[in-house]
This record gives C-alpha cells, sequence and structure tokens, in this order.
C-alpha cells in the first residue's frame, strides 16, 4: 500500500465513520465490550499469576526433623536441597529463631508473660528447612525425596492452597474464554453490518473508482481503516476505565480481605499496562480489521 | 488499438448478448457503434472494461490479450480507457472540482499535478468558473461535461461514451459531440454508443451496426442503418 493510498483512505475512512454515525458508535461499543472482557481477564489471570509465584516463593514446603538430629545434618540437606534445579530457596530457621518469631508474633508487648518460660525453648524442636519452590507442580516429587531421608521428622505441604488457587485460575480462564468468543462473533457480525452499511451508502462511488480504475486497495482501503479505527477506539475506552479503575480496586479488595493481605499482592497498574494496552489495541484493531475484511471481501469484489 | 475476435458472451441464464462479433478499431478513429435497444452494445462495453468476461472469443486493447491480463492489472486496463455514461454518474455531494479532481485521487496522482490538470481539463470541456458548483446546479449538459472532464482526466488513449447524449436536447447533444471530436482530433479513439440517427449522419464517421449481438454492418462514413429492418424509428 502506498503512502498516497494510505492517506486517502484515512481520510475516507474517517469520514466514513462519521457518515455512519449510530452504526459507527454501536460497533465501538461492542468492541468495547469484548476488549473490556479482555482487559478483567487479563488483569485477573495476571494477577493470580503473580500472586501464586509470590506465595509459591513465601511458603512452599517446611520441614522439620527428628529429635537426635545436628545442626549439622540440617545444613547438609540445605545444601543439597539448594542443588535442586525447582527449589527456589532453602532457609533454615533454627528452633531458637522460631521461638524468637514466635514470642514476638504472639506476645508482642507483653514479654512478661513469657517468664515462666524462663530460658527453656518449648519449641526446641521445631528447627526447620523453609523450602520454596521455584515450580510448584514439582512439589510432590520433592516430598517424596524428603520424607526418604532419615532425618525428616515430618513434611508441612502447602498442596491444598495452591490446588485452591490453581482451580480457581482454571476457571476464570475458561469462562473469560467461552465469553470472549461469543462476544467477538458478535462484534464481527456488528462491525461487518457497519463496513456493509458504509459499502452500500459508498456504492456508487466504488463503481466509479472501479471503472475510472483505482486499484484494489484504494477501493477496499478505506473500509479497512474505518474497520481498524473501530477497533481502536473500542479498545481504548476499557484502557482508560481500566487506568482510573484499577487503583482502586486493588484498594477495596485488599481492605475487604485484610485477614489475606499478606497473600493479596497486585501487580502495579504500569506493569500491567506494559502489557495490556499493545493487547487491547491489538485485539480491537485485529477484531475491527476482520469485521471489515469479511464485508469487504464479499461485496467488494472487483 | 481495440480487436475482437469471435467474441460471444452468454448471460447467466442464456441471453446470448453478443454472438461471434469480430472488428478492428484503430489508433485515433472515431466510431459510432448503433443498433436497437438490446442488441448487446453496453455489454460491448462492459467487455472492454472487462467488467465482465466473454464466453468466448479474444478482445485485445493495445495488442493485450485483456483476458489474460491478471487481475491486479484490470485497474491500469481501465485508466487506458475513458468511460462516460448516458446518466453522467457524478458525486451528488461533491463539487465540479471535487468530481474530477476524483479520478485523479484514487489513481494516486500527486496532489500537486491534480491541482494543475483538473483546471486544464475543466477549461477544455467549457466548465471555467463552474468548480464550486455541485452537479444539481448544472443543466444535463454541463454534467455531462464534467464527467466527460473526469473520463479524460487520466489522459487515456481510448474513451468510450455509452449514450453520452441521451439525456440531451439536440442543442447540448450537439455541444458534446463536438467536444468528442475535438478530444479525437487531439488523437484520443473514441467510441460512442448512440441511438441519435442526425448526428450519426452528419458526423459520417465510421458506424458499426449491431443486431442481435451479431455485426450487421460495419460502414467508413457511414449512416445510422434503419432502413434495412425498420421503415421508422
Ligand atoms: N447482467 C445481465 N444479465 C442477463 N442479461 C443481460 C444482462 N445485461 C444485459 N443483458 C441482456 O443482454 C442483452 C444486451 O444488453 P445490452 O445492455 O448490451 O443492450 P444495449 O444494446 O446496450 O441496449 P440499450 O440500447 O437499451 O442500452 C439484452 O437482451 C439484455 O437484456
Ligand atoms: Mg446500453
Amino acid at each position: 500500500m502506498s503512502l498516497r493510498t494510505l492517506l486517502y483512505s484515512f481520510s475516507q475512512g474517517i469520514q466514513n465513520l462519521f457518515k455512519n454515525g449510530w452504526m459507527s458508535v454501536v460497533s465501538v461499543m461492542t468492541i468495547a465490550v469484548n476488549v473490556f472482557v479482555i482487559v478483567v481477564f487479563y488483569t485477573v489471570v495476571t494477577n493470580i499469576g503473580f500472586m501464586m509465584t509470590e506465595f509459591e516463593k513465601n511458603i512452599g514446603v517446611a520441614v522439620f526433623f527428628q529429635d537426635d538430629t545436628t545442626e549439622a545434618q540440617i545444613l547438609e540437606l540445605k545444601a543439597m536441597m539448594e542443588k535442586r534445579s525447582e527449589v527456589y530457596r532453602v532457609e533454615y530457621i533454627s528452633a531458637e529463631a522460631a521461638w524468637e518469631s514466635f514470642k514476638d508474633k504472639y506476645f508482642g508487648q507483653r514479654q512478661e508473660l513469657l517468664a515462666g518460660f524462663g530460658e527453656d525453648n518449648p519449641l526446641a524442636k521445631s528447627a526447620s528447612l523453609q523450602i520454596s519452590l521455584a515450580d510448584i507442580s514439582k512439589q510432590g516429587t520433592l516430598v517424596q525425596v524428603l520424607k526418604s531421608e532419615p532425618i525428616v521428622r515430618y513434611v508441612r505441604e502447602t498442596r491444598d492452597v495452591t490446588y485452591v488457587v490453581e482451580a480457581l485460575n482454571k476457571l476464570v480462564t475458561y469462562v473469560s474464554i467461552g465469553l470472549l468468543i461469543i462476544l467477538i462473533l458478535l462484534a464481527l457480525f456488528l462491525i461487518s453490518n457497519t463496513i456493509r452499511l458504509a459499502v452500500t451508502l459508498r456504492n456508487e462511488e466504488i463503481s466509479i473508482m472501479r471503472y475510472i480504475g483505482a486499484r484494489n486497495m484504494m477501493i477496499r482501503g478505506p473500509f479497512l481503516v474505518e474497520g481498524i479505527l473501530i477497533g481502536l477506539i473500542g479498545a481504548s475506552i476499557p484502557l482508560v476505565l481500566f487506568y482510573y479503575t484499577y487503583p482502586e480496586v486493588v484498594l477495596q479488595i485488599q481492605k475487604s480481605y485484610a485477614i489475606l493481605s499478606d497473600y493479596l499482592i497486585f501487580l502495579s497498574r504500569e506493569r500491567i499496562l506494559q502489557i495490556l494496552i499493545p493487547i487491547a489495541l491489538g485485539s480491537g484493531a485485529g477484531i475491527g480489521y476482520m469485521g471489515s475484511r469479511i464485508t469487504v471481501g464479499k461485496y467488494l469484489k472487483v | 488499438m481495440i480487436r475482437l475476435e469471435n467474441v460471444t458472451k452468454e448471460y447467466p441464464g442464456g441471453v446470448k448478448a453478443l454472438d461471434q462479433v469480430s472488428f478492428k478499431i484503430n489508433k485515433g478513429e472515431f466510431v459510432f457503434i448503433v443498433g436497437d435497444s438490446g442488441s448487446g452494445k453496453t455489454t460491448l462495453f462492459k467487455l472492454l472494461l472487462r467488467e465482465i468476461e466473454a464466453s468466448s472469443g479474444a478482445i485485445y486493447i493495445e495488442d493485450v490479450d485483456i483476458a489474460r491480463i491478471h487481475k491486479s492489472k484490470v485497474p491500469k486496463l481501465r485508466r487506458s480507457l475513458g468511460v462516460v455514461f448516458q446518466d453522467f454518474r457524478l458525486l451528488k455531494d461533491r463539487t465540479v472540482y471535487e468530481n474530477v479532481a476524483f479520478a485523479l485521487e484514487v489513481t494516486e496522482t500527486p496532489k500537486s499535478v491534480i491541482r494543475k490538470t483538473v483546471p486544464a481539463l475543466l477549461n477544455m470541456v467549457g466548465l471555467k468558473g463552474y468548480e464550486k458548483k455541485k452537479p444539481n446546479q448544472l443543466s444535463g449538459g454541463e454534467q455531462q461535461r464534467v464527467a466527460l472532464a473526469r473520463a479524460l482526466a487520466n489522459n487515456p488513449p481510448i474513451l468510450l461514451a455509452d449514450e453520452p447524449t441521451g439525456n440531451l436536447d439536440p442543442q447540448r447533444s450537439w455541444a458534446i459531440i463536438n467536444l468528442l471530436k475535438d478530444i479525437n482530433l487531439r488523437g484520443t479513439t473514441v467510441v460512442v454508443i448512440t441511438h441519435d440517427r442526425e448526428i450519426v449522419n452528419t458526423m459520417k464517421k465510421r458506424v458499426i451496426t449491431i443486431q442481435n449481438g451479431r455485426i450487421a454492418r460495419d460502414d467508413t462514413r457511414g449512416e445510422y442503418w434503419h432502413e434495412l429492418t425498420h421503415s421508422t424509428i
């Protein structure tokens, strides 16, 4: 497509958009709804994914040891674990450290209540290795390996929680994809109708262009541009909406589920937009182009 | 310039609009095509423009077999053929200037060339000063001149006119025909479909008569052919 054809297609495409009035508005709105679903879907899925990785890193597997295990043995196991590729990080929490953290967490300012314990550590046997996984799906195998170690007394898994998150992720994905397919079909239908109207309105012009010897791209260009413009305008609406509402929504969620605040870590608006802008504009323009392409192919045979 | 070899066109449904038609039009000729309504004249033009394709036979324009050119080259073929119609086919929402400029815009002509060419074309067809008028502010004859200016915008070697005076009174018809004559004198090959007996008989140009899809007569310096088939027209 030459630059001149492109410029011509743009000016005519924009004119078409206005000539079509309400049909254009309806088409823009369907694209907006479409892209809105994409935006919500993307935001939810990436945030869940993000939370899951954070979560995996933070929790993972906790390993407790037999009474007679020495610190050296534990550190040996730690070194062994660190060599495994699915392991993200291993942290050794000595019995003393566990007790300190317990005291802080449950007695806080009221350390006087602990006087009765004296120098005894009620958690003397609670030394542990906290293993975070880079890949949660390998957890099962890792646990087997750990359990086969003679010094290991008990392995605490976080399986159940990860299952729930994984299932949730899947559900959101399926529902969104189903919804998207329906909405994309609807948008294609409406856009191709808008373009058909534009083609009909310019029928005479098109036939004149044809016998004057306008090239195919010159005839089709304006309609394709119109479709793409509908797509881009439609896609920017949910993006703007996202820009202004996302921080507020995140805040509300964190407030409502304060108990889970450790796990509810959200991606920043800017980080989501980095990916979301190209996705939204790309899919908007893509649906717009396809919708117009369908009509142009059908009604503009040269 | 234009050569037909045994061209037959059968429309879907079985109407044989043209039947084994052969003729040749040389560069610089002025040719009338006459014949009864439904005899196949417009079909002939549509074939030349490759709007439709012949059922059999071959059509050569400037020695190119137009059935063999690729679809993407059809616009180039059409640029070598200027066309005007009985009903002018101007864009009603655009001015005279814009209607003529349109032909140049859609064939990707640079703006600077358009600015120079359009006034020259309007001048040639005698519409200087009409630039800003809309088609509905013009008489039929004036509208046909705009159409003519548009048809000539890309400087085609061949001009096809399908009943260009069909909607005009005799005086305006003559003005258009004289314009076509001028255009022909400048070297453009002109082919005119007409029902106007007086014009054909006065012009003394070549006349190809089509009857039921066949060439019934082909006279250089001919007359409107009516005596043999009809007592009156
Ligand atoms: N698209 C079409 N489909 C089927 N038949 C057609 C089609 N176009 C034209 N015809 C038929 O082909 C024959 C020739 O039509 P054409 O338009 O070429 O006649 P014409 O000589 O231009 O007539 P007129 O002087 O009335 O304009 C007619 O019988 C017409 O009905
Ligand atoms: Mg006709």
